[in-house]
């Protein structure tokens, strides 16, 4: 099949933001790229005529309001120039609610809810939304706090898409026949997910990092899913999904004061629940550095993801490591990019990413290589990670990676759903009210010291778990110069004994 | 055919804009304007003040159609190129500011055309045609960076097709599907013509296409229309016309019988059924009707493929179809994973049976309602950012010459009757003119997993 699809990335804007209305500006006009330097991979020649002036930006503000019932709502308005909308209910119950022997629960029972209501059985519901062409989905990470409900959808629409929402959030009934269809559909399409490289990747470092702590999962196991029954789904679903353990977040064109008293109606009678939130162990103490390769005979190349233990929501390396991780590895003028792909030629897109949880996130490094330069490039990202760690990033580095990242975080404001989800992170993670009217300021404030400091901390090259899926027989004796090697089957079973490393 | 582009990219949504959506009816309006310069450049303004962003698109008249015999995924590599510098432009230096001054960027070939875009603050719209004036003037290029990026390009082609499950048995079916050689292989390319591709090629390739009479560019956003002329003049103006490139013969002879393949996949782990049949060029009227049968036959969860070969019959794991729309003879494709135990003979059979149904019998009024609402629905978010609306107009204007389509494709899909799906279901859904790909997981050869050292 061919795609017809663009991607690209979010836009737009250098800005400041402040506050609803009167920007208040606090960067220097400092100019992105402009001395001509040349770097690997990279030639600026400084011709190129930048508007040296910052544009700033109002920021919308939400609305919220409350039911009596605890359910709050929070709604931000577009600027009602196209009819469409878009919602979303965090529940406040994820897949760490789930009993240790039925990992996968709060993943079904937000997967099933649409399989059958009071009113309507599953084919009569899909017909439904897709009838007006509206949009409903529903999950839960198996590794994650909250289960998600959302639905879009064009105005014209507004009521007809409530109801439904209503109906499926507050009446699913888990038919037996449904349950048990998806359960071996299920089973039987894993085989198709352990083809894709970037599964297996993913699925052991999450391993490597966190061992046996819960959040070591990254989907449902087969037993689990074997084992739940639609009794247990209507059951997770009575405890958690009550309102007062619920947010509903809105955004587009409607407003506040059209929303609630058909909130109210659809939801005012909703009944309050006593739900117990779980608690997580630590993080277990982070293992040496070790490689672990799985086999995928016949592969052509090498899928490296790299990682090490990142940070919380909450911690104050936060926007340090942000801009940190912008420097190394965000977007093609990233360091990863400008040495892997544009100086050396090994591979069509390499970057990192981190991400940061109630729980210290993961720090990951990834790109897919050929075959016979598995061992360039892996010397490449331990050089890349000992170089942000062991000098200071330059002044221009600094400059353009703040510029960036404000000018990308402004972009996602004018899109209503990007604010949105700034304001459920807000709001889940407990930030201050003001977290995202003063976010340029904490970016301008980063200094190089900052980024050195959470680099050696979070960058943990003597704690770096290096997972490469690739041809085992190809690439086992390279990979074994970096360290001791592990070896994995297709299905995630460790084939052999670890070898000793050679350098 | 794949669309491939320059950079790896997250698909997000974008900035809500669109002052020049007037709400006067109950489908939003773009309010463009077009002129055209000496040299032969078209251009497309849209002017809108509702956010401070300007978007700026150029689409070449050039893609994977254009190539010849020896030399495929030509286009594509040229577009990587494109970025690695010329007169006043050093390698990389356009990504670099446009991401460093809070924009978002790529470039994207596939089988009909080209396209580079920004999206930009609305303060730096010359820096964005600045950097696509001097690249359409003057590309830089050495043997170096062209080797550079060979082994990116390459590496795409791995990704997408010779590391992915499946992945070859895509472009073997769209070799098999066409006669003519424009469409009969994939962008990407073959290894063998990737590394065959030199500094003369590439410098005559942008002789012939990379010429303002052969190029669209369309700017969308916050900026007075006379200033945006004022200055596109001052950059693109002194580019020189070139001889209009030769046409393409997209002639495709008429398919008299089937044509099956059976693919061995070493990286696959279930089989695949991937059916294609030859349809007609995108903006016709039977190209609509299929696009609105390949949503009802297989998108989504209440499309028929899923009811019956999912759900009751319980026979795949997944099933769809769509209607891919070409300025050449396009395809309708049908793909099913068969599950454990079910013999990809009998999908097929499902999958015929499903197809028969629509050919005898008028579709249901809720799904031909269902089609045209995700018409709308997609017709209405494509307006949201003006990056999107300017690739769009930039696709329209070079694909049929017409960048009001924007304003009125919805309609055409709005036209489409029952009679319309039932007829081209008969027409273009028959065994005589259908590609079978039939994909067969096997295990390599001589290898045991986690065998001795």
């Amino acid at each position: 099949m061919r795609n017809k699809i663009m991607k690209a990335k979010a836009l737009i804007a250098i800005v400041c933001i402040a506050a609803f209305a009167s920007a208040v500006c606090a960067q220097q006009g400092g100019t992105a790229g402009q001395n001509p330097t040349s770097t690997k991979g990279a030639v600026v020649k400084g011709k190129a005529p930048v508007n040296k002036n910052l544009l700033t930006v109002k920021l919308p503000k939400e609305q919220e309001a409350t039911l009596k019932n605890g359910l709050h709502v929070v709604l931000l308005e577009s600027n009602h120039m196209l009819p469409i909308f878009s919602m979303e209910m965090v529940v406040i119950s994820g897949g760490f609610s789930d009993p240790a022997d039925m990992r996968g629960l709060a993943n079904m029972t937000a997967l099933l809810m649409r399989e059958g209501t009071a009113k309507h059985n599953s084919r009569e519901l899909g017909e439904a939304l897709d009838t007006i062409g509206a949009s409903f989905g529903a999950n839960s990470g198996v590794s994650s706090f909250t289960s998600n409900i959302t639905a879009s959808g064009l105005t014209d629409n507004l009521d007809q898409i409530l109801d439904l929402y209503a109906e499926i959030i507050r009446t699913p009934k888990y038919p037996t026949e449904e349950v048990e269809r998806y359960k071996s559909r299920t089973l039987d399409s894993q085989p198709q997910l352990r083809a894709n490289p970037g599964f297996l990747a993913q699925e052991r470092l999450a391993q490597a990092i966190y061992g046996t702590h819960p959040a070591s999962l990254t989907f449902a196991p087969p037993e689990a899913i074997k084992k739940i029954t639609a009794a247990d789904l209507m059951r997770f679903h009575d405890q958690n999904y009550v309102p007062n353990n619920a947010t509903l977040y809105i955004a587009g064109d409607v407003t506040l004061k059209q929303m609630m008293p058909k909130l109210e109606k659809l939801f005012g009678d909703w009944k309050q629940g006593d739900v117990k939130q779980p608690t997580l162990p630590p993080v277990p103490a982070q293992a040496e550095t070790k490689i672990h390769l799985i086999n995928r005979p016949g592969s052509v190349q090498t899928v490296f993801q790299i990682g090490s233990l990142s940070l919380e929501r909450t911690s104050p390396d936060y926007v340090a490591m942000r801009v940190m991780n912008q420097i190394l590895g965000t977007g093609p003028p990233s360091r990863l990019f400008l040495n892997i792909r544009e100086d050396k030629g090994y591979t069509y897109s390499v970057g990192s990413t981190f991400n940061a949880l109630r729980y210290p996130g993961l720090f990951t490094a990834q790109s897919p290589v050929r075959t016979d330069v598995t061992e360039g490039t892996i010397r490449e990202f331990m050089n890349e990670f000992k170089r942000i760690r062991d000098e200071k990033v330059t002044p221009a580095e600094l400059d353009n990676a703040k510029h960036a990242i404000i000018g990308n975080f402004a972009l996602s404001l004018e899109n209503p759903t990007g604010r949105l989800n700034n304001i459920i992170q807000q709001k889940m993670y407990g930030l201050p009210a003001n977290y995202w009217d003063t976010y340029p300021q904490k970016v301008q404030a980063i200094t190089a010291e900052d980024v050195q400091r959470v680099a050696q901390k979070y960058v943990d090259i003597n704690h770096m778990q290096i997972v490469a899926v690739g041809d085992a027989s190809k690439t086992r004796a390279v990979l074994a110069k970096f360290g001791s090697v592990q070896e994995y089957d297709g299905d995630g079973k460790p084939v052999r004994t670890a070898s000793a490393g050679g350098q | 055919m794949r669309l491939h582009k320059i950079f790896l990219g997250a698909a997000l949504l974008f900035a809500l804009a669109g002052s020049a959506l007037a709400q006067a009816s109950k489908n939003p309006h773009v309010d463009l304007k077009e002129t055209r310069l000496a040299n032969g450049l078209r251009i497309v303004t849209v002017e809108d003040h509702n956010a401070p962003v300007i978007a700026v698109n150029v689409t070449y008249n050039v893609g994977s159609r254009n190539e010849k015999r020896g030399r495929t995924g030509f286009a594509h590599l040229f577009e990587h190129m494109m970025f690695q510098g010329s007169e006043n432009v050093g390698k990389s230096e356009h990504f670099i500011l446009v991401l460093n001054n809070g924009g978002n960027m790529n470039g994207t070939t596939n089988e009909d055309r080209t396209n580079y875009f920004e999206a930009l603050p609305a303060n730096q719209l010359e820096l964005a045609l600045f950097l696509e004036a001097d690249r359409m003037r003057s590309l830089a290029v050495t043997q170096e960076n062209l080797d550079n990026q060979r082994n990116a390009v390459q590496e795409e082609r791995r990704i997408g097709l010779d590391n992915a499950a499946y992945g070859k048995s895509g472009e073997i079916q769209q070799e098999l599907m066409y006669d003519n050689f424009a469409y009969k292989h994939d962008t990407i390319g073959s290894m063998d013509d990737l590394n065959a591709a030199s500094v003369a090629d590439v410098q005559a390739f942008f002789k012939m296409y990379y010429a303002p009479n052969n190029a669209v560019l369309t700017v969308v956003g916050d900026f007075k229309t006379a200033d945006a002329l004022a200055t596109i003049r001052k950059y693109f103006d002194a580019i020189a016309r070139q001889p209009d490139p030769p046409a393409v013969d997209m002639t495709e002879p008429e398919q008299t019988a089937e044509r099956r393949k059976s693919v061995d996949d070493v990286l696959a782990r279930a089989a695949r059924v991937a059916i294609a049949y030859k349809t007609v060029p995108g903006n016709t009227a039977d190209f609509y009707a299929l696009q609105v049968l390949g949503n009802i036959l297989g998108s989504g969860g209440s499309s028929r493929l899923n009811q019956k070969l999912t759900r009751e019959k319980e026979l795949v794991t997944n099933a769809n179809s769509a209607a891919q729309e070409t300025r050449g003879v396009g395809g309708f494709y049908v793909t099913a994973t068969p599950r454990r135990g079910v013999k990809t003979e009998d999908v097929e059979a499902a999958v015929y049976e499903e197809i028969a149904r629509l050919q005898k019998e008028p579709i249901a009024d809720w799904e031909l309602q269902k089609a045209k609402s995700g018409a709308r629905r997609n017709f209405i978010n494509g307006l949201q950012s003006s990056l999107s609306r300017a690739n769009t107009i930039g696709q329209y204007s070079v694909y049929y010459g017409d960048p009001n389509l924007i304003n009125t494709r919805l309609d055409k899909v709005m036209a489409v009757t029952k009679e319309d799906v039932q007829r081209v279901a008969n027409k273009y859904l028959v065994a005589t003119n259908r590609t079978v790909v039939i994909t067969v997981p096997k295990a390599p050869a001589g290898r045991t997993v986690g065998g001795q050292q």
